[in-house]
C-alpha cells in the first residue's frame, strides 16, 4: 500500500481540471513517459486516477484481488498494480499493458453501490460512492474494480464520470479520435513509421510474397499474376492472383466480367497429395459470351490438374451473415449476462440458452463444411474450388479452416498469421463493413472472423498437441478485433488499404489534440504514418504476453518447409480412372454433374464444351469422389464395419492427414476462457488458486528452456575444452536440421533476445521468479520441494516410461536431436546478453 | 527392445510375454487395437493412438475392441511410449479367450450376431466365462471384440429378432455404465439356453452362488488391503487429542452396525450417553468425526438424522453432545449443520419419525439446508442421460437434452453444498456437522467432496483411496444396494448411482484445478468401472460388519492392490501438491461440463483425438534428458576447466527444478 502522506500530497496533484493537466502532461512530459508508475504512450496523458483500487483476477490469471492504482488516460483505463517493477522508460511502447482496457474496447460501465447497481452513461450523475466499477469490454471481457474505503471519494467518483465520458460510445467518427489518442502523437508516428514488419511471416502482399507460397505449396504449374495490379479487372481482389501458368493474362482477362465482383477462380493452397484449393464467387449470368471465354474459363478452374474439377457450393449449409450476427448476439448477452442488471440466465437453463444462441451449430458447420473439402483434397490431382455468391465471407472461412486441418505449417503462429492474410486481409473479407467499428452500417455487422476464430479454437481444443499457437493467441487475435487501431481490420479489401495509405492525411487527424478536430482537414499532416498491422505484437502485448503465443513443445511432426507434392505416394486410385475434364458439384453432401453448372451453358455455346469433355463418362467419377467423402465419415463414425481400408493414411505421422474434427454435441465445446472471462457470476469465495491449465505445464517449460539455455551455457563456455562428443554434435546437425526447420522458432518460442532471457543467464533464478510474473502466488511452490526431488530423481524416469532401458536411450537419442538443433542458436543468444 | 513391448509379441503367439507383468491385466486380456468399435483402429495406428488404446483398455473392462494392429507399429511407437502393460494382441489372433486366473469358461456359441448400434450386424463368436462375455468377430480382416464383464449387466432381456429365421433368439443385456449390447444367436447352435445361463453367473447372488471377486487369483506385489488403517489415518490428522478420542464403543458393531468399528468421539462423553444417542439418531448412526483442521481444529462431523419425530422429541444427551463438538472448536461458538436434503423434506420426514435438529433446542446451532434430492430422484436422472447417450446422440439438441436430465444441476447442488461446508470450516472456522436421513448417501458425498478441497491429503493417489475407504466404504455407504452387485432384481428402487456422482464432483474439480489432483481421468474411470465389475471385494457388501463377516479382505482382492501394482498409468503427471490450500471449485452451470468421456465414451464418435498426456509426458522426458546433460556437462566443465559462473554446482539446476511429480 502507499503511505498516506505520499497519497494526500498526490491525489491533491491531481485535482487540476483536465485541461491544464493536459497540457502539462503532453508538453513537458512527452520525454519521461512514467506518470505515477503508469507508462504512457507518447502523448497520452493521464486525465484521472483512483489509488487504492483492487482489480478482480479472473480464473485464468488466478483468481483473488490485485491491489494498485487505476488511471484513466484519453486511450485507456490502466490499472497498475502497486508493486509492479518500474517501467523501463527506454523500451518501446507497448499500447495496452496487461492490465489495461483501451477506451475503444469498453462497451457498458456499470458502478456497483451499496446496495444498487447503475448503467453509467456520459450524462448521468450518481447519487452514491460506487464501491465496484464494472467495465463490459466488446471483447467480452468484464472487469472488475473495487474501490477501497480509503480511496478518495472524490477520486471514485471522478474516475467514474470521466471513464463515462471518455469512453467511445459506438457512433461514427468516434474511432478517429480513438485512434489519433493512440496513435496520433508525433513520436508515435514517427515509431510506427520506422517500425519493421515481421519478415518471418508472408504478407501475401508482393509478387515475391505468393510466389513464396506457391513454392512452399510445391505447387508448379502456377503464376503470379499482376493482371489486377491497379485493381481494373476487379476493385476488392488483391493485386496479385494466382493463376494456371498456361493461362495468359490477355486470356484472363475476359473471364472476369463473367464472375460476381470479378473474383475469378484463384488458387489459395495445394495440399501435398497435390490437389489444389481455388475459390471464387459465383458467376455472373447473361453475360454476353464467346467461345473462348468457356475454353478460358475451364483452364482457370482446372488449373494445372487434368482430372478432376469439384466446385464446393458454400451457400446452402453455412450461416448467413446476418445469422452469425445473430448468434453473436444471443451468445454475448448469454455470457456476459443482463449487463445493466447483472442477472444472468437461470442455472438450469444455461445449456438450453447456449444451444439456442445457434453459434456452436455454426461453428460446427463450417467444421463440417471444411472437413469435406479436407477430405476432398485428399484424393489427389484434383482441383477443388469454393464457390459463394460474393466469396467474401463463408469462403474466406472454410478456405482458411481447411488448410488449419492440413497444412501444419498453418497451425505454427506465424503460419497462421499468414493464413489470416492470405484468405482474409487481402482476398477482401471486408471487415470494415462486418466488424462495423465505424458504426456506418449495421446491418453490414457480422463477426465472421470470430466464427473463425472459433472454429480454430474448437480444432485446437480437439487437437491441442497438433498447434504450435495457442489459445492465448486466439485469444489475442480475438480481442484486437475489437480494437480500432489495425489496418489489417480497418478495411474491406486491399484497394483501400491502398488508398489509405497513399492519402493518409485525409483520414487521419492531426495530432495535437484529443478530440480537438479543429485542424483536422485544413491542415493534414503529410507524415501521417499507416495504422499498424494487428501482427505487430510487440505494441500491443509485453514480452511476457506474447512468450504465451506459441507452444513450449513442439507440434509432433516437424514442419517441412518444402512439400513438392512428394508425399503423394499412393498410386492413387482416383487418377488412373478420372476423365479428364470433368466438373462436379458438391452440395448438401452429394456429387452431381449439373447440366447448367456455367450458366450460360445450355445455349449455343454448349456443345463446344461438350465435345470437348466427354461428360457421358464423367459420372463414373462419382463413386470415387463419395469414396474420399466418406473416408471423413468414416473417421466420425468409424463403424463401417466391412468397408475396406484401401484409401487409409500410409503412416501414421503423416503431417499432412487432416485434423477431422468430431462434430458431435459433447464434442463442440465453449470457449469459455474467451467468452465467460467475465465470469461474474463466480462463486464468493474466492482463493488465489490457479486454475489455469496451462500454468504447470508452461511452468514446466520455462524450466526445459532454463536447462536449455543452462546446457548452451555451459557448452559455451567450454568451447575448447574436449567434450568433443556433445559439443562437435550439435554444431553438425545443425546444418541439416536448418534446412527442415526452416524458422527456428518452431521448437520453441526460443531466441527470445531479452526479457526472460536476461535473468535466465544467471545460474540462480529458480521458479519462484516465473510465478511471480505469471500472477498465481508463490504459495503454490513450496521450497521444500527440491529435496524431495533429489531423492526421487534417479529412478523417476524409469518409473514413468517403463523399466527399458533399451527404449529410453532411444528416446535419448530421439531428443538429443531435437535439441541440438536448438543449441547453437541458444548458446548465440547467451552469448549476446 | 520388442520383446519389451507387449504389443510386439504380436505375431508369435499367445505365449507368455515377457514384459507382461504377471497382474498385468485383471480388467481385460487382450487389446491391441482400442476404441469403440468397428475398422476404426485400421485408421491412424499413431502413437497417440496406442496410448488411447491404452487409456480405453484399462478405463474399460469391457469395450468393443477391434483391430488388429500391425505388429511393426509397436516398435515405431515404443519410442515414445511405455510399454503396453495390457496382454498383448496375440491371443486375438488365436481366437483364444484370454482368462484371468480362476475364470473358467463355461460355454461357447458360434454363429452369434451382435446388433451394433453403430455399425449393423457383426457374426462372431460368443464366448461365456463366470466373469465376462467375449465376442469375436469371425472376420479376421477387420476384428472386432466386445468384452463385458458379467457384473455390470443390470437385466438381461429377450428381444425380437426380425428376418433371421425361425430358430434366432435375440437377447439384450442392458449394462449399468450406460449401454445396451443386443445379441442374437441361433438355438441349435447353443449347447445350452443361453439366458439361464447368463442369468446365473450374472446375478449370482440371487441364485446362492457367490461372486467372481471370490474366485479372482490373482498376485499382486501391492495389498491394497493396507491401503486404509483407521488408526493411521486418524493419527495423521493428530487425533485422538485433549477433546477426541478413539473409542472402542462399536468395536463389535453393536452400538451401530453399519458404523465402522474404530470411530473418533468427544472425549468428555461417557459410552452410556452414547448409547442414548444412538438410540435418538435414525440407524444408531451417531455425530462421529470425519475430519478436523489441523489448526483450527474445527471439525467435519457426520451423523443421520436425529429422531425427532412429530411430536418434537429431545434428548438431551444429543444436544450435549453437538455442545461438546461446538466446544472442542475453541476458534467458533456457532455450530452449522448441514441438513442435505430439501428443507421441505425435511419436515415431512418428521411425520416419519425424523426430523432435524431444532435451533430453539439446539443452542447457538444455525441449520443449513443443501436442498439435495434424493437417490431416487438421482437415479432417474442418470437415466435420462443414458437415453440421451446411448446408442445415438442427437446433434441439434444435445444441450438442452442434457439439461433436461438435470444431471449436472444436481452436481452443481452437492458440489456448491461441500463447497459452502468447506468455506464454513475454513474462513468461518466453524465446526459443521452434517448429515442427510440416514448419513450414508448424501452425506458421504458432501463429507468427502469437503474434506477434499480441505486437505491436500486425499488429493493424492493414496489419500484418495483413503478416503473412499474412510469415507464411503467404512462408514457404511450401501454399495451392494445402490449397485446391486449379482443381484436380479433390477427394479429395486434402493438402487442409485451416488458414488458415481461422487465420482464425477471430483472429475469436475480436476477439471477446474488440473495440477491439484495426483490422480488422472484413467483412475477415475477405473474406479467406476470396478464399481460394477465385481472383480475385487473393495465395493461388495453394505458395511463393514458385513465384509468382516464374509472375510472379504482375506477372501478377495482389492482394487487398490491393483492400482498401486502399477500407479504411473494413474498419475498426473502434472500434479503439484498445493499443500494447505483449499481448492473452492467454482459452481456455476458455466463451468460445469459434462463428463462425456465416461458417460458417452462407448460412443465411438467420441474417441479422443490427441492425448495430451503423451505430449506432457514428453516434455518431462525432455526435462530429465536435458538435466541429465546439464550436469553431465557440468561436470566434465568443472573437471576440465575452471570455469567462472556457470558451474558452481550441480544444485541450482535442482533449484530451478519446479515442484512437479513426475512419479508417484
Amino acid at each position: 500500500m502507499l503511505t498516506g502522506s505520499k497519497t494526500t500530497f498526490k491525489v491533491r496533484q491531481m485535482l487540476p481540471d483536465i485541461k491544464e493537466r493536459m497540457l502539462s502532461q503532453s508538453g513537458m512530459n512527452a520525454r519521461s513517459r512514467d506518470v505515477f508508475g503508469l507508462r504512457c504512450l507518447p502523448g497520452e496523458c493521464v486525465l484521472q486516477r483512483a489509488v487504492m483500487v483492487r482489480k478482480k483476477l479472473s480464473a485464468r490469471e488466478g483468481r483473488g484481488w490485485l491491489s494498485g492504482t487505476l488511471f484513466c488516460t484519453h486511450f485507456r483505463v490502466a490499472f497498475v498494480p502497486q508493486d509492479s517493477p518500474k517501467p523501463d522508460d527506454n523500451a518501446d511502447p507497448v499500447l495496452l499493458g496487461d492490465h489495461d482496457v483501451a477506451l475503444a474496447s469498453i462497451e457498458k460501465v456499470v458502478v456497483v453501490g451499496p446496495n444498487r447497481t447503475k448503467l453509467v452513461t456520459p450524462n448521468s450523475s450518481l447519487k452514491f460512492t460506487p464501491e465496484e466499477l464494472v467495465l463490459y469490454c466488446r471483447d467480452m471481457r468484464v472487469i472488475c474494480f473495487l474501490f477501497d474505503r480509503l480511496t478518495p471519494d472524490t477520486q471514485v467518483l471522478e474516475m467514474t464520470y470521466t471513464i463515462a465520458k471518455t469512453y467511445q460510445p459506438p457512433k461514427p467518427g468516434s474511432v478517429l479520435s480513438f485512434q489519433n489518442a493512440a496513435l496520433g502523437s508525433v513520436e508515435m508516428k514517427q515509431f510506427l513509421s520506422n517500425r519493421r514488419r515481421d519478415s518471418h511471416m508472408n504478407w501475401c502482399e508482393s509478387v515475391s510474397d505468393w510466389e513464396q507460397e506457391l513454392e512452399r505449396c510445391g505447387a508448379s504449374g502456377w503464376r503470379v499474376s499482376s493482371v489486377n495490379d491497379r485493381f481494373e479487372m476487379s476493385t476488392s481482389l488483391p493485386r496479385f492472383i494466382v493463376v494456371p501458368q498456361k493461362v495468359l493474362d490477355t486470356e484472363l482477362k475476359k473471364s472476369f466480367a463473367h464472375f460476381n465482383e470479378g473474383r475469378i477462380p484463384r488458387w489459395c493452397w495445394r495440399h501435398p497429395r497435390g490437389s489444389d484449393l481455388l475459390r471464387m464467387a459465383s458467376f455472373q449470368n447473361n453475360i454476353y459470351y464467346e467461345k473462348d471465354d468457356v475454353r478460358n474459363l475451364e483452364m482457370v478452374l482446372f488449373g494445372c490438374q487434368s482430372s478432376l474439377c469439384v466446385v464446393v457450393e458454400l451457400g446452402e449449409e453455412l450461416p448467413s451473415p446476418a445469422d452469425i450476427q445473430l448468434a453473436h448476439g444471443r451468445l454475448r448477452s448469454l455470457c456476459l449476462g443482463d449487463i445493466s442488471t447483472s442477472v444472468s440466465v437461470p442455472d438450469d437453463k444455461w445449456l438450453s440458452s447456449l444451444e439456442s444462441t445457434r453459434w456452436l451449430d455454426y461453428a460446427r458447420s463450417c467444421l463440417k463444411k471444411a472437413s469435406e473439402v479436407a477430405c476432398l483434397l485428399r484424393g489427389s490431382h484434383l482441383t477443388v474450388a469454393l464457390q459463394e455468391a460474393e466469396d467474401r465471407d463463408m469462403s474466406c472461412v472454410v478456405s482458411s479452416l481447411v488448410q488449419v486441418m492440413c497444412d501444419p505449417h498453418c497451425r505454427t503462429q506465424r503460419g497462421f498469421q499468414g493464413l489470416v492474410q492470405k484468405e482474409w486481409v487481402t482476398a477482401g473479407h471486408r471487415f470494415y463493413s462486418r466488424v462495423n467499428h465505424h458504426r456506418d452500417n449495421d446491418k453490414e455487422e457480422a463477426p465472421v472472423f470470430l466464427l473463425f476464430l472459433d472454429c480454430v479454437w474448437q480444432l485446437l481444443y480437439q487437437f491441442p498437441s497438433r498447434f504450435q499457437l495457442t489459445n492465448d493467441f486466439l485469444l489475442a487475435l480475438h480481442d484486437s478485433v475489437h480494437l480500432p487501431l489495425f489496418s489489417s481490420f480497418l478495411a474491406n479489401c486491399q484497394r483501400e488499404r491502398c488508398k489509405r495509405h497513399q492519402n493518409s492525411g485525409q483520414s487521419y487527424t492531426p495530432v495535437n489534440g484529443w478530440r480537438d478536430t479543429l485542424h483536422s482537414d485544413s491542415s493534414p499532416d503529410p507524415c501521417d504514418p499507416p495504422l499498424p498491422p494487428v501482427w505487430d505484437w510487440a505494441l500491443q502485448y509485453s514480452q511476457q504476453r506474447r512468450d504465451a503465443f506459441t507452444q513450449p513443445v513442439p507440434p509432433l511432426p516437424p514442419a517441412q518447409p518444402l512439400l513438392n507434392g512428394n508425399l503423394n505416394t499412393n498410386p492413387d486410385s482416383h487418377r488412373s480412372d478420372a476423365v479428364p475434364g470433368s466438373v462436379f458439384l458438391l452440395s448438401r453432401g452429394t456429387f452431381s454433374c449439373p447440366a447448367n453448372l456455367l450458366p450460360w451453358r445450355g445455349s449455343g455455346g454448349s456443345s463446344v464444351y461438350k465435345k470437348s469433355h466427354r461428360r457421358a463418362a464423367s459420372s463414373e467419377n462419382v463413386p470415387g469422389l463419395e469414396r474420399l467423402l466418406k473416408a471423413w465419415a468414416l473417421t466420425e463414425l468409424p463403424c463401417g464395419l466391412g468397408s475396406s481400408s484401401s484409401s487409409r493414411p500410409q503412416g501414421p505421422l503423416d503431417p499432412y492427414e487432416p485434423l477431422l474434427p468430431l462434430l458431435t454435441g459433447p464434442c463442440m465445446g465453449l470457449w469459455r476462457e474467451c467468452y465467460l472471462r467475465g465470469a461474474l457470476h463466480a462463486q464468493a469465495f474466492s482463493h488465489p488458486v490457479s486454475a489455469n491449465h496451462a500454468h504447470p505445464v508452461e511452468r514446466l517449460a520455462r524450466e526445459v528452456q532454463q536447462l536449455k539455455d543452462k546446457l548452451a551455457q555451459v557448452s559455451a563456455g567450454t568451447p575448447h575444452s574436449p567434450p568433443p562428443a556433445k559439443v562437435a554434435e550439435p554444431r553438425r546437425s545443425d546444418t541439416n536440421l536448418n534446412q527442415n526447420t526452416n524458422n527456428g522458432t518452431f521448437l520453441f518460442p526460443a531466441q527470445r533476445p531479452q526479457g526472460p532471457a536476461g535473468p535466465r543467464a544467471v545460474p540462480a533464478p529458480t521458479s519462484t521468479n516465473h510465478q511471480t510474473s505469471r500472477g498465481p502466488p508463490p504459495s503454490s511452490a513450496p521450497p521444500t520441494r527440491p529435496a524431495h526431488r533429489d531423492a526421487g530423481g534417479s529412478n523417476k524416469q524409469s518409473f514413468l516410461f517403463g523399466d527399458l532401458s533399451a527404449r529410453e536411450q532411444q528416446q535419448v537419442h530421439y531428443y538429443a536431436a531435437t535439441s541440438n538443433a536448438k543449441l547453437p542458436k541458444g548458446s548465440g543468444s547467451s552469448m549476446a546478453s | 527392445m520388442e520383446k519389451q513391448h507387449p504389443a510386439a509379441v504380436g505375431g508369435d503367439g499367445p505365449g507368455p510375454s515377457s514384459s507382461r507383468k504377471p497382474w498385468g491385466s485383471p480388467s481385460c486380456g487382450p487389446s491391441g487395437g482400442g476404441g469403440g468399435g468397428g475398422s476404426e483402429t485400421l485408421d491412424s495406428p499413431t502413437g497417440s493412438h496406442v496410448e488411447w488404446c491404452k487409456q480405453l483398455i484399462a478405463a474399460t473392462i469391457c469395450s468393443q475392441i477391434s483391430g488388429p494392429v500391425p505388429s511393426d507399429m509397436a516398435s515405431r511407437d515404443s519410442k515414445n511410449l511405455p510399454g503396453l502393460r495390457f496382454g498383448s494382441n496375440a491371443k486375438m489372433f488365436q481366437n483364444k479367450v484370454p482368462l484371468l486366473p480362476g475364470e473358467n469358461i463355461q460355454t461357447t456359441v458360434k454363429d452369434v450376431m451382435y446388433i451394433c448400434p453403430f455399425s449393423g450386424l457383426v457374426n462372431g463368436v460368443l464366448t461365456v466365462t463366470d466373469y465376462k462375455l467375449y465376442f469375436v468377430r469371425v472376420e479376421r480382416e477387420s476384428p472386432f471384440i466386445l468384452d463385458v464383464n458379467l457384473g455390470v449387466i443390470s437385466r438381461l432381456e429377450k428381444i425380437s429378432v426380425p428376418n433371421q429365421g425361425e430358430n434366432t433368439r435375440g437377447l439384450e443385456l442392458v449394462c449399468k455404465d450406460m449401454r445396451s449390447h443386443r445379441f442374437a444367436y441361433k438355438t441349435e447352435e447353443s449347447p445350452l439356453d443361453l439366458v439361464p445361463l447368463l442369468t446365473g453367473l450374472a446375478f449370482p447372488l440371487s441364485h446362492s452362488t457367490s461372486l467372481f471377486a471370490f474366485q479372482y487369483k490373482e498376485v499382486f506385489p501391492v495389498d491394497g488391503w493396507k491401503v486404509y488403517d483407521p488408526l493411521a489415518e486418524y493419527k495423521r490428522q493428530g487425533l485422538p487429542n485433549e477433546s477426541w478420542t478413539i473409542s472402542k464403543v462399536n468395536s463389535t458393531y453393536e452400538l451401530c452396525d453399519t458404523y465402522p468399528s474404530v470411530l473418533v468421539i468427544p472425549t468428555n462423553i461417557t459410552d452410556e450417553d452414547v448409547k442414548r444417542v444412538a438410540a435418538f439418531r435414525a440407524k444408531h448412526r451417531i455425530p462421529v468425526l470425519s475430519w478436523i483442521h489441523p489448526e483450527t481444529q474445527a471439525t467435519i462431523v457426520r451423523c443421520s438424522q436425529p429422531l425427532v419425530g412429530p411430536s418434537d422429541r429431545r434428548c438431551k444427551e444429543d444436544e450435549r453432545l453437538l455442545q461438546i463438538i461446538m466446544d472442542a472448536n475453541a476458534q467458533s461458538h456457532k455450530l452449522a449443520i448441514f441438513d442435505a436434503r430439501q428443507c421441505s423434506v425435511a419436515i415431512t420426514n418428521k411425520a416419519k419419525d425424523g426430523g432435524f435438529e431444532s435451533e430453539s433446542f439446539y443452542p447457538n446451532v444455525e441449520m443449513h439446508f443443501l436442498e439435495i434430492p434424493n437417490i431416487h430422484v438421482m437415479r432417474e436422472s442418470l437415466r435420462k442421460m443414458k437415453d440421451v447417450l446411448y446408442p445415438t446422440i442427437d446433434e441439434a439438441h444435445w444441450h438442452s437434452a442434457i439439461d433436461q436430465t438435470h444431471w449436472l444441476e444436481y452436481i452443481l447442488l452437492i458440489l456448491a453444498g461441500a463447497a459452502r461446508m468447506a468455506d464454513k470450516l475454513e474462513s468461518g472456522k466453524t465446526s459443521v456437522v452434517v448429515h442427510c436421513s440416514d448419513g450414508w448417501d448424501r452425506t458421504a458425498q458432501l463429507t468427502s467432496l469437503a474434506m477434499l478441497m480441505l486437505d491436500s491429503h486425499y488429493r493424492t493417489l493414496r489419500g484418495f483411496q483413503v478416503l473412499v475407504e474412510k469415507e464411503w466404504i467404512s462408514f457404511g455407504h450401501k454399495f451392494a444396494a445402490r449397485v446391486g452387485h449379482g443381484d436380479e432384481n433390477h427394479a429395486n428402487s434402493e438402487r442409485s448411482p451416488l458414488f458415481v456422482q461422487f465420482i464425477d464432483c471430483v472429475w469436475q474439480m480436476t477439471r477446474q484445478f488440473p495440477a491439484a489432483f495426483e490422480f488422472n481421468e484413467l483412475f477415475l474411470i477405473t474406479v467406476l468401472d470396478h464399481l460394477y465389475s465385481c472383480l475385487f471385494g473393495t465395493f461388495l457388501y453394505n458395511s463393514e460388519q458385513e465384509r468382516t463377516a464374509k472375510e472379504v479382505p482375506a477372501e478377495t482382492l482389492s482394487l487398490w492392490s491393483y492400482i498401486n501394482s502399477q500407479p504411473e498409468d494413474f498419475t498426473n503427471p502434472f500434479y503439484v501438491d498445493y499443500e494447505h490450500h483449499v481448492l473452492y471449485p467454482l459452481v456455476s452451470p458455466r463451468h460445469l461440463e459434462l463428463w462425456s468421456s465416461y458417460y458417452a465414451r462407448w460412443n465411438p464418435r467420441m474417441r479422443p483425438q490427441v492425448p495430451v498426456h503423451q505430449n506432457l509426458k514428453e516434455i518431462l522426458v525432455l526435462r530429465a534428458e536435458l538435466q541429465r546433460r546439464v550436469e553431465e556437462l557440468q561436470r566434465e566443465a568443472s573437471s576440465s576447466h575452471s570455469l567462472s559462473s556457470s558451474h558452481s554446482s550441480p544444485s541450482p539446476t535442482h533449484a530451478a527444478g519446479t515442484p512437479l511429480h513426475t512419479v508417484v
